[in-house]
């Protein structure tokens, strides 16, 4: 495997509005290696791949392709010049086959008559060589995850790519499609590929690439190779001098301190029967039955789409469950009519914040009080307190570093990360007997995922009761008391953190059930 | 952003608004100063041309609020002259009924059936929005004409005044005369009335929980909703307080200026007050401003075409200009 430079991107400059996205980063691909690109949410990752696949332009700096400068302008120029994508979101048809997916936009021997013939031929010796089994008749929607990753995969190779870029390739995995994704890299990388793999998990990047470079804040810290540096230093290299790491719960070893329930806890949350059925009459949630006891933190597993976000919208009063009851404190979370987390003291962090969450239009200060709005300490039912609101305000834009002018900014302006900052202040602004958090780090930079779970401890610690949906595994191993694997709607395995195993999660997360 | 740099744009519109008007009077061999100067200042040189502005000013206000607050919840009520023509023929109805009632009893007889008239007014469309989803923007334009036929109806009905060429009632129970605040030139209470119901709906919907929720509503429903807001009753809430201004609008028209009911007397108020609303961008703050300002322009214009000829339509164009670089402005600004 020669370790020569493929791929050399030299001072690239971004900068979005006023924000500088990227100041002259530098990055540098071998052939047939697999490079890791780590850092936290906003650290740049994503935008410069987005350059060197030609979805977004540089201000300034080169891209070098085996020796010679090119320039991309689009997405078409980087596939020919033998880069390829696989983004977080698919961009995959539904309802056409893997096949059909995988040949659309290219020049197919047969365009009249659409027989695939010589074209199903090469894409299954694609897959033969590299591994990546997948039916080329099923349609795209009635596949897993781990499939249709496969198959964004052998789109890119289908079209003859000699860089692979995979960002953040394992949100939607189970732990068994992860060690199945990492295996074809390998194979990819044996058969001549160089593959950049983005990422802002610090293990995956460890069992699995050659050299990594970390960027934070739209810099260069780092690029070393894998056998040359520890943890630690990729650690500190990701997060700067001022986190506290050993402090910190993000990076918390083994063995750390987890404060149990204590055994007289009352049942705070009790969830009998709960069946939802959506208007067209799908089954969202069946015979749900689980209860959480104050002080406790029950997560919630899962691929996404498998009703987690009924499950949130039915625990929170959003939408009444078709059957069932469900009993917050002893009363009716279903019957309450209109404003049940209002009246029961019921805390949302929703996961489309700017949908679901979200005034745009509206103030910080007035974001924040959404749903407080009537109540102390920012109201007494019919006038707003402006002078409290404001006030508390600015202490929650200080405690949540939230960036921003003040509170008086109007919401659009704020990126992602702020905007589930806010969404998390207004979560934990007032006492609520019940916290249903649906992946509340999304989108945040460690330091700031550190501060949401020590806020979530806080609350552990004060009896507080928390709902934790998320689909990172790895946040949910470390903050649940117990864990709840949903697959269709039903809740397929619950499990003690003494029984917590990442790959029998894996398994029931894939509606594997379990033995015995 | 201070007061200053959030003012340019609109002055910039005005200047500009007003530069390409001129051209056409110019061309139109008219003197262009002179023009100018009888738009700006009839207002401001005489008391009566002060006082009319003022009784421009008061329906324009109430009308242009009843744009305004069902626009920040992200509706569109463009009734605003139908709610009027009801609440006006409620008032009357009322005036002449109970013609012989006291002032203390059949003043706030004549404004409170305004308002009420008005407020039902606006529920129509307000619940065909909430029990079948039918857009408001239809219902409210096609009820401007039903209330077009009603106030025929009753104008030329057995209430009508003999004498008159025109249709119109006979007068209301001189108890139901808004007092006066001067008697010559004639200002009616009614002004007094508007700001105070301008400054209680900016209370309401910046100072109040309902209000906020208001807001929330326009801002992002679905987000609203989710956080306790009961998005669908504020649409229709909305819709009926801004009915109820626009019935306290004709209320008050009825009961300080014509003190009878007038077939046209919705005049051309709908149109301005749209033109204010937008200008304002929803703000009620604003809105009593720019309505001045209109009203200013509205008395210049009559003016104008009176002493010097100039057609009325040409202010309509400055202000319809003015709503339009207005808007542009925007655009410019976040590029």
């Amino acid at each position: 495997m020669d370790k020569e430079p493929i791929l050399v991107l030299k001072g690239i400059r971004k900068v979005f509005d006023k924000t500088v996205a990227l100041d002259n980063v530098s990055f540098t691909l071998h052939t047939g290696e697999i490079h890791g690109l780590l850092g936290g949410n906003g650290a740049g990752k994503t935008t410069l791949m987005n350059i060197l696949y030609g979805l977004y332009r540089k201000e300034s700096g080169e891209i070098i392709l085996q020796g010679g400068k090119i320039e991309i302008q689009s997405p078409r120029d980087a596939l020919l010049a033998g880069i390829g994508m696989v983004h977080q979101h698919f961009l995959q048809v539904s309802n056409y086959t893997v096949l059909e997916n995988i040949v659309l936009g290219t020049d197919v021997n047969h365009r009249f008559t659409m027989k695939l013939v010589d074209e199903t031929a090469k894409v299954k010796e694609l897959c033969q060589r590299f591994g990546l089994d997948v039916d080329l008749n099923a349609t795209i929607d009635t596949l897993p995850v781990g499939a249709r990753q496969k198959v964004e995969i052998l789109k890119a190779l289908y079209r003859g790519v000699k860089i692979l870029i995979l960002d953040e390739p394992t949100t939607n995995l189970t732990p068994q499609e992860v060690d199945s994704l990492f295996d074809s890299l390998r194979k990819l990388v044996d058969d001549g590929l160089s593959i950049v793999f983005i990422t802002h998990k610090l293990r995956e990047v460890l069992r699995v690439c050659d050299r990594i470079t970390v960027l934070r804040e739209g810099r260069n810290i780092t690029s070393l190779d894998r056998t040359h540096a520890s943890e630690e230093i990729f650690v500190r290299a990701m997060v700067g001098e001022k986190m506290d790491i050993e402090g910190s719960i993000y990076f918390a070893r083994e063995g750390q301190k987890f404060i149990a329930v204590p055994r007289e806890a009352q049942v705070a949350l009790e969830v009998e029967s709960v069946s939802l059925y959506s208007k067209d009459g799908i089954a969202r949630l069946k015979n749900l039955n689980f209860e959480i006891r104050q002080g406790e933190i029950l997560g919630v597993a899962g691929v996404a789409g498998n009703g987690q976000r009924e499950l949130a919208e039915c625990m929170t009063g959003i939408i009444p469950p078709t059957s069932g009851k469900i009993m917050l404190n002893g009363k009716d979370v279903g019957s309450v009519t209109k404003g049940a987390m209002r009246q029961l003291g019921i805390a949302y962090i929703p996961e489309d914040r700017l949908h679901d969450g979200f005034l745009p239009k509206a103030t910080i200060a007035q974001n924040l009080i959404l749903g407080y709005h009537r109540q102390a300490p920012y109201s007494d039912g019919t006038f707003i307190n402006w002078k409290k609101v404001y006030g508390q305000a600015r202490q929650q834009i200080s405690e949540y570093t939230i960036k921003t002018s003040g509170p008086e900014e109007v919401g659009g302006t704020l990126s992602g990360g702020n905007i589930q900052r806010v969404m998390i202040a207004r979560a934990f602004s007032i006492s609520s007997a019940l916290l249903v958090a649906h992946n509340p780090t999304r989108g945040l930079d460690i330091p700031s995922m550190d501060f949401v779970y020590k806020k979530i401890f806080e609350r552990k610690s004060q009896g507080g009761t928390t709902l934790l949906i998320s689909e990172d595994l790895d946040e949910l191993l470390l903050m649940c008391d117990r864990i709840a694997v949903v697959y269709r709607g039903e809740i397929f395995g619950m499990l003690d953190r003494s029984q917590f195993d990442k790959y029998m999660i894996g398994r029931l997360m894939s509606g594997i059930m379990a033995e015995g | 952003m201070t007061i200053v740099r959030k003012v340019i744009p609109y002055v910039i519109a005005i200047v500009a608004a007003f530069a390409a008007v001129g051209i056409f009077i110019a061309a139109m061999g008219f003197d262009v100063g002179r023009a100018y100067q009888t738009i700006l200042f009839t207002s401001f040189r005489t008391p009566n041309g002060f006082i009319q502005t003022l009784l421009k000013f008061t329906p324009l206000t109430l009308l242009a609020l009843a744009f305004t607050v069902p626009f920040t919840a992200g509706k569109f009520n463009i009734g605003g002259e139908g709610q009027m023509i009801i609440g006006a023929i409620a008032a009357t109805a009322v005036g002449i009924m109970f013609a012989d009632l006291p002032l203390f009893l059949l003043l706030p007889m004549v404004i409170i059936a305004g308002i009420i008239a008005g407020a039902v007014y606006g529920l129509v469309p307000a619940w065909l929005l909430y029990r079948f989803g039918i857009n408001e923007i239809l219902t409210t334009v096609l009820l401007n004409f039903v209330s077009f036929a009603i106030l025929d109806l009753v104008a030329t009905g057995p209430w009508r005044d003999p004498a008159a060429g025109h249709p119109t009632t006979v007068t209301i129970g001189s108890g139901g005369f808004l007092p006066m605040l001067i008697s010559n030139p004639p200002l009616h209470s009614g002004f007094f009335l508007a700001v105070v119901v301008a400054a209680g709906v900016y209370i309401y919907t910046t100072r109040t929980s309902s209000g906020f929720e208001l807001l929330a509503t326009g801002a992002n429903p679905r987000a609203a909703e989710v956080f306790g807001v009961n998005v669908r009753r504020m649409f229709v809430f909305s819709l009926v307080l801004a009915g109820a201004l626009a019935g306290l609008s004709g209320a008050i028209e009825v009961a300080g200026v014509h003190r009878r009911l007038i077939e046209g007397m919705q005049s051309n108020f709908l149109v301005l007050s749209l033109i204010i609303g937008l200008i304002a961008k929803g703000n009620n703050l604003a809105v009593p401003f720019v309505a001045f300002f209109i009203a200013v322009l509205e008395i210049g214009a009559s003016a104008m075409q009176r002493t010097m000829g100039i057609p009325v339509q040409m202010v309509f164009i400055v202000e319809a200009l003015v709503l339009l670089f207005v808007l542009l402005s925007d655009v410019v600004r976040r590029r």
